[in-house]
């Protein structure tokens, strides 16, 4: 019986979500039918929601401790230029563009986890600060200049490199979070920290780890963004913060999901589905200003009906 | 068969100031039921939490078969062979039975970084037919179980590796009778194996039904370890308490008639899944207690008649037709509540002693100008403060480093401070030491006699009888009895009514 | 037996030495850090500086206005990053209605903040969304309509404006309404229930506080007030562009910290922490500045001195489980 229950959950999850990518899609195919919606289109728009599904898949790691991360943005602007400045100036091709990327984002999720383990501040008040650290440093490693990816490193920018790297890492992702003891701790960590304690896990090791995965998954996602982009430019004052909330959404599908016992394919879907959306405020001509209106809002919306509000409950 | 298993030596752990366990030594053999025995606050707990990896040893040994163990967490304590049910859930939600089961040991099925689902699924199927639990299955999420089921798993969890002692820590309370014969039923098999099982339990006709040897415990201190059918039920009461229970202790009149005057009256009052339809009067002059097993609904019922329970229905009417709806006016209409929960519920733990007792009365201490004097606030402050003794340098220090009875004080003197005439005390003397227990009922027999009224809610029988004019018995969320102050009532008497 | 319980009690005592020690050095640290950097960087810049001193302070009024609501937000424990684009928005509201009428301007400015105030307080307080998430959410949608309404040129305020432009005039505004809140925080009910909320929420809501009603109301203040310090910013600025207002959460929390506030709030708080806070920002900001030092190496600095600061000052005993 119980098996049943889990299948008719997953499949129940499964309807939700695909219920929503075709209500978003009829709803601006109706708005505007000529210039949005085709079947080249809809794959435009998958590919291009790819990018933020890669990060989301590691934030959730973080995410699903409890915990928070502000530098998301500042890490994929610090590891894209890393993974660019490797692949020209050292002329490291695609091995410098890749391990360049992976490595720098890991290092970034490093200090993230031994930075808020060691001061025992919480996570998001850390990594605003090392937010502002690392988009100097890149800012630093810049030059102040535009750093562009050559035509002929950006593989990863189209069909199919982007859509091979993209699959390579959700599979990692899922292997991570159902064959491996860091899947289970995650989950045990998220679902009560001091019994996850007294059973003998190391708690702090197993969040640090986590911030390393997030780190290094934002880091591919680097890769994706420069590869889509061709060039990336080290901003300061906490601009890089914008990067941070397309991620931070899919995450938020990936919770509210996690009770169907599918996260990830929440978080795939759920990162095309604001894509389509997007996609479809472009295509009734919105003014590009009004894209951040419409990102602020549509987080703030996804969270407010995947928060449950329980009465007496403490929110700080 | 009494060979010695397990050697408890000079164990002591503090709390800050609270001495929770002091020089307790004792043996447990193999192959016997031990239960451990004593009052809240006794240190039953503390002891075996250390035993199991949850608390740190503060000093002393466990010596188990001749080996000096001194565990640092529960994955550590069940591979020296020694595990724990522990009271409160020990599940987690959001993992797999199979993963809950394995928690911490999860290596015998990881190859190579990859951990095979599959065989760990297996192996815990296996378990929970071995076990006779077919119905939970492995694979599932741990959310879709009851309580019930969920404390099934942590049996198997806790001795499918047939550990050398098995730490049962009040579970019984919180299981069915049907959940209860299965653990009585794991508890044989365990003794019957030659192991040996610490059980800690409230119910001393359980414990006397069930164990081989008793030791008890009081306020941190050994007393003495027993062999169960040499005792009685009296005779383990008075080795708790230690002291035959005299009048001081509780009130010691009877037959006073409480005043007809209704102060507050409580009607069909329901809050969705925790009571249902309550109605009551509260006199004037009157010690109302409330008594049940903790999950009755009885802690709710406090909450409701302070305004503080949500999506209440029914009405909380005061004499003068006032309706209580909110805990502003409640307060306002000179209600007072201690809650259950004191760290989180009465004391603002990370705020100063004067602050604490400070809080509602701010408007009285502004006065009408709305500008408040710190000479003020801290006068009204140590002056009850002093009046409730509460062991402190001065009324600056931080409520969070008292012990818990001092803390209990703290709160006491807000109320008294405001000069509240309904008081709500949940669970007032839960783990205080017997001093300032007897403070605290000292203090509500003067309130009473001071035309105060008085709800009393507590899982400690002794206490309602000794304290109340009258005593409601709750079950299920519902009233199931009422018994009136008289001397012979016992606790057997309130027992059969809450179960 | 006897000696041991005096033992006891030393051990107490010493501990709680210790701790007032403790409290003492944090109180204390924040002013002998402004002072210090203060007359460093005098010397390191021969006292330009000093001569400098009324530029320096420009920049310091509308940052401690605002600072001050967000402190009050802080003292209960929430989170406010969306003060930089209700500074904005409020800033064009005031551009827009000064050409009809300065005090209307004002009330506009005030308006407009508070409303954003209470968009944020209804997340937060009454769906139950952590105050973090609902700021950075508002701060990137209004942040938005700034963008927006900047697109073709910025909005530029009534000439009138710059008539008010005078060091007396936002120095008296500052030192009002601070002075107004000093009195509110310190000898009011208003400060202790705040830091009740913060130190404890359960146990305050059990004391008689009306916790959400509180909660909700601090948002629309925070927000009202720094709609006020818009007005501020407009006459100094004349103009608003598509960055009006970039930041100002950033310098906020910054200066809230590099003050000796605790990151959660509760009784540890001092008013002194927004002016002490506010003055060490600034104090810093221009003095690496004037040094000749680099946005980015500004930055880098200013990121450094932040963690440490929390770290100095976190109050650790007072959460159980730091996320």
């Amino acid at each position: 019986m119980g098996t049943t229950k889990k299948i008719s959950g997953k499949a129940m999850g499964y309807v939700i979500l695909i219920g929503l990518v075709i209500l978003s899609w009829a709803i601006f195919k109706i708005l505007t039918p000529h210039n949005f919606g085709s079947f080249s289109n809809m794959l435009n728009y998958f590919q291009a929601s790819l990018i933020a599904t890669v990060g989301a898949v590691g934030f959730y790691f973080v995410m699903v401790m409890g915990m928070f991360d502000f530098s998301i943005g500042a890490n994929i602007m610090l590891s894209a230029i890393v993974g660019c400045v490797f692949a020209t100036r050292f002329n490291l091709g695609y091995f410098g563009l890749i391990a360049g990327c992976i490595i720098t984002g890991a290092i970034v999720g490093t200090l993230n986890g031994l930075f808020y383990v060691k001061l025992r501040i919480p996570s998001m008040i850390v990594t605003t600060g090392l937010a502002l650290i690392y988009e100097s440093v890149a800012n630093y490693i810049a030059g102040g200049v535009e750093q562009t990816l050559p035509s002929n490193l950006r593989a990863f920018g189209q069909m199919p490199g982007d859509i091979i790297l993209a699959l390579v890492a959700c599979a990692v992702a899922y292997i991570f979070l159902n064959y491996t003891k860091i899947g289970t701790y995650t989950y045990a960590i998220g679902s009560d920290e001091f019994v996850a304690k007294n059973m003998g896990i190391n708690v702090n090791k197993y969040k640090v780890l986590a911030f390393i995965l997030s780190g290094a998954f934002l880091g591919v996602m680097a890769i994706l963004t420069i590869s889509y982009g061709s060039s990336m430019v080290a901003v300061t004052g906490m601009a890089s913060m914008s990067r941070n909330f397309i991620p931070t959404m899919g995450c938020f599908f990936g919770l509210a999901f996690k009770k169907y016992g599918m996260p990830l394919p929440a978080i795939i879907i759920g990162e095309f589905v604001i894509n389509i959306i997007f996609f479809g405020f472009i295509a009734l001509g919105a003014p590009t200003a009004i894209q951040d209106v419409i990102t602020g809002l549509a987080l703030l919306i996804i969270i407010t009906v995947t928060t449950k509000a329980t009465k007496g409950e403490i929110v700080k | 068969m009494s060979e010695v298993r397990l050697q408890v030596k000079n164990l002591c752990k503090n709390f800050g100031i609270t001495k929770a366990v002091q020089n307790v030594s004792f043996n447990v053999n193999k192959g016997e039921v031990h239960a451990l025995i004593g009052e809240n606050g006794s240190g039953k707990s503390t002891l075996t939490n250390m035993l199991t990896g949850i608390y740190s040893i503060g000093s002393g040994t466990f010596i188990l078969d001749g080996k000096e163990i001194h565990p640092k967490n529960q994955v550590e304590a069940n591979n020296e062979g020694v595990s724990i049910i522990v009271q409160e859930l020990g599940t987690l939600s959001g993992l797999t039975v199979a993963e809950n089961i394995f928690l911490g040991h999860e290596d015998q099925f990881v190859h190579f970084g990859i951990k095979n689902t599959n065989a760990m699924n297996k192996k815990a199927t296996e378990l929970l037919k071995k076990y006779g639990f077919d119905r939970i299955k492995a694979a599932d999420m741990i959310d879709n179980y009851n309580f019930e089921d969920r404390k099934l798993v942590e049996i198997v969890k806790a001795t499918y590796f047939d550990p050398k002692v098995v730490v049962i820590d009040e579970t019984t309370t919180a299981l069915s009778q049907e959940g209860r014969e299965e653990l009585y039923k794991h508890m044989e098999r365990i003794r019957k194996s030659g192991n040996t099982v610490i059980f800690i339990s409230h119910d001393l006709p359980e414990i006397l039904d069930k164990s081989d040897t008793i030791t008890i415990l009081r306020d941190g201190v050994y007393i003495d370890t027993v062999k169960s059918k040499d005792v009685t039920e009296e005779d383990l009461k008075k080795l708790m308490v230690g002291r035959e229970v005299t009048g001081d202790y509780y009130r010691s009149d009877y037959g006073e008639k409480v005043s007809d005057e209704v102060v507050l009256s409580v009607k069909n009052v329901t809050v969705p899944g925790l009571i249902e339809n309550v109605s009551f009067d509260l006199h004037k002059g009157e010690i109302l207690g409330f008594g049940g097993l903790s999950e009755s609904g009885m802690h709710e019922i406090g909450k409701a008649v302070f305004g503080a329970s949500y999506d209440r229905e029914g009405a909380v009417t005061l004499a003068d037709g006032t309706q209580i709806n909110s805990i502003p006016t409640a307060i306002k209409n000179s209600i007072a509540y201690t809650s259950k929960d004191r760290d989180n519920e009465s004391v603002v733990l990370n705020q100063s002693i004067g602050d604490n007792i400070c809080l509602p009365s701010l408007d009285e201490l502004a006065g009408k100008s709305h500008i408040l004097r710190d000479k003020k606030r801290k006068e009204f402050a140590d002056k009850y403060a002093k009046q409730m003794s509460v062991k402190m340098v001065d009324v600056n220090q931080f409520v969070s480093n008292l012990s818990g009875g001092n803390k209990q004080k703290v709160v006491l003197a807000r109320w008294i401070g405001k000069d509240s005439d309904i008081v709500v005390l949940d669970s007032p003397t839960r783990g205080i030491d017997i001093k300032v227990k007897q403070d605290i009922y000292q203090l509500m027999n003067q309130m009473r006699k001071n035309g105060k009224s008085i709800i009393m809610i507590s899982e400690e029988l002794m206490e309602l009888i000794g304290m109340c004019d009258r005593i409601i018995i709750m079950k299920d969320g519902k009233v199931s009895g009422q018994l009136d102050r008289n001397k012979d009532l016992n606790e057997n008497s309130l027992i059969s009514m809450m179960v | 037996m006897g000696s041991q319980v005096s033992v006891k009690t030393n051990d107490k005592e010493q501990q709680l030495k210790k701790a007032s020690k403790m409290s003492l050095i944090r109180s204390l640290l924040p002013i002998v850090g402004l002072v210090v950097i203060f007359l460093l960087f005098n010397v390191l810049t021969d006292f330009r500086m000093m001569g400098n001193l009324s530029l320096v302070f420009s920049q310091i009024y509308v940052t401690m206005i605002a600072a001050m609501g967000v402190f009050f937000i802080m003292t209960m424990g929430g989170l406010d990053f969306s003060q930089g684009s209700i500074l904005g928005i409020s800033s064009i509201v005031v551009c827009m209605l000064s050409q009809k009428s300065i005090p209307l301007a004002i009330i506009g400015g005030i308006v407009s903040g508070a409303a954003i105030g209470a968009l944020n307080g209804y997340f937060y307080v009454f769906r139950k969304i952590k105050s973090f998430i609902v700021t950075i959410c508002t701060m990137f949608l209004f942040r938005g309509f700034i963008k927006y309404l900047t697109t073709n040129a910025p909005v530029a305020g009534s000439a009138k404006l710059i008539n008010y432009d005078s060091t007396e005039l936002k120095i008296a505004c500052t030192v009002v309404i601070l002075l107004i809140g000093f009195v509110a925080f310190r000898y009011t009910k208003f400060g202790t229930y705040l830091k009740a909320i913060g130190a404890g929420e359960k146990a305050a809501m059990f004391s008689g506080i009306r916790t959400d009603k509180m909660k909700f109301l601090i948002y629309v203040l925070a927000g009202a007030i720094t709609g006020f310090a818009a007005f501020i910013n407009v006459i100094k600025v004349g103009s608003v562009t598509s960055s009006g207002g970039n930041q100002l959460e950033t310098q906020i929390l910054i200066a809230l910290v590099l003050g000796g506030m605790p990151i959660s709030g509760g009784a540890k708080v001092r008013f002194e922490n927004i002016i002490v806070g506010s003055l060490l920002y600034v104090v810093l900001n221009s003095g690496l500045t004037m040094m000749g030092f680099s946005t980015q190496m500004m930055q880098l600095i200013q990121g450094i001195v932040f963690l440490i600061f929390v770290a100095v000052f976190a109050d650790r005993e007072s959460i159980q489980v730091i996320k």
